[in-house]
């Protein structure tokens, strides 16, 4: 951690239940919320000084990540629904966190692939495979995408649900976080180019 | 057949909303048009475009027509999304 919203955002991810901050402006109790939110962010960015295309690429990176947590826990919130969504750009480094207090990855995606071992096996499955826990849909390529964007595009992205972390660039490294996370929590980092 | 997909926005990104966009083709572009029908898919004017959203019309209007070409596909989130379609979700175009 070594931002401010980084550690804002795992102090609202690990909090008690009945002390999660959710009047803040970072909170998005539903998608039209987040959305709304995120919608603004690229032209935010913009006129910072970020480069167009790479405000738009981590904008799309930004819906897709937002719009997973929804996907994936709608209807069945542990306990407190929606999503932690801010950004930042200070004219050379930015940085989009999106995080939720939903079932996390290996939940998830058990209702597909039963048998999965852990979390780490759930995120690598997560980043690589065509998998989806909506089995009754044709799901399951949006993790794919932001992988194939951060390292074409040579961002940094830390990607945490239970005991996992994965860390990706230009390469994808999994290993086991000494945060833990009920829920996922996506940390990406940006420089103008 | 030209769709023309910014009139559906030029930020295109959630799923139920490619669905939504989707039905509306249904209804009023694709109703009554032969599987040969030659689509063009136009994402001019399209400055964000994702996986999710594209999934639900791309791979949809793909499946359903056999001549369907892509145009104005520079745009660095319409390309990316495109290789993933293609790697991920069977998409032949």
């Amino acid at each position: 951690m070594n931002t401010d919203l980084e550690k804002l955002v795992f102090k609202w991810i690990t909090t008690e239940t009945n002390k999660v901050d959710v009047s803040g402006d970072f909170y998005c109790q539903t998608r039209d919320v987040f959305e709304a939110r995120n919608d603004k962010m690229p032209e935010e960015l913009i006129k910072k000084g970020l480069d167009d295309s790479l405000a738009y690429l981590v904008y799309a990176m930004a819906g897709e990540l937002g719009n997973n947590a929804f996907d994936h826990n709608v209807g069945n919130w542990p306990n407190i629904m929606g999503a932690f969504y801010a950004f930042d750009y200070d004219g050379k480094d930015g940085i989009i966190i999106i995080a939720d207090r939903g079932v996390g990855v290996l939940n998830s995606l058990r209702k597909a692939v039963p048998d999965l071992k852990d979390d780490l096996d759930a995120l690598e499955m997560a980043f690589t495979k065509k998998i989806s826990s909506r089995v009754l849909e044709n799901r399951g390529n949006g993790l794919k995408f932001v992988r194939g964007n951060v390292s074409k595009n040579n961002l940094l992205l830390e990607f945490f649900s239970g005991n996992a972390k994965a860390d990706l660039n230009h390469e994808m490294k999994i290993s086991v976080s000494d945060q833990i996370v009920a829920g996922c929590l996506v940390i990406l980092k940006f420089q103008n180019i | 057949m030209k769709i023309e997909i910014a009139k559906f926005g030029n930020k295109l990104v959630s799923r139920p909303s490619g669905r939504e966009a989707y039905l509306a083709m249904e209804s009023y572009l694709l109703k009554d048009l032969q599987k040969d029908e030659p689509i063009e898919i136009d994402f001019l004017g399209v400055k964000a475009l994702t996986p999710s959203w594209a999934d639900e019309v791309v791979t949809k209007i793909a499946e359903r027509f056999s001549n369907v070409k892509l145009l104005n596909t520079e745009n660095s989130t319409v390309e990316a999304t495109l290789k993933t379609l293609r790697e991920y979700s069977d998409l032949k175009i």
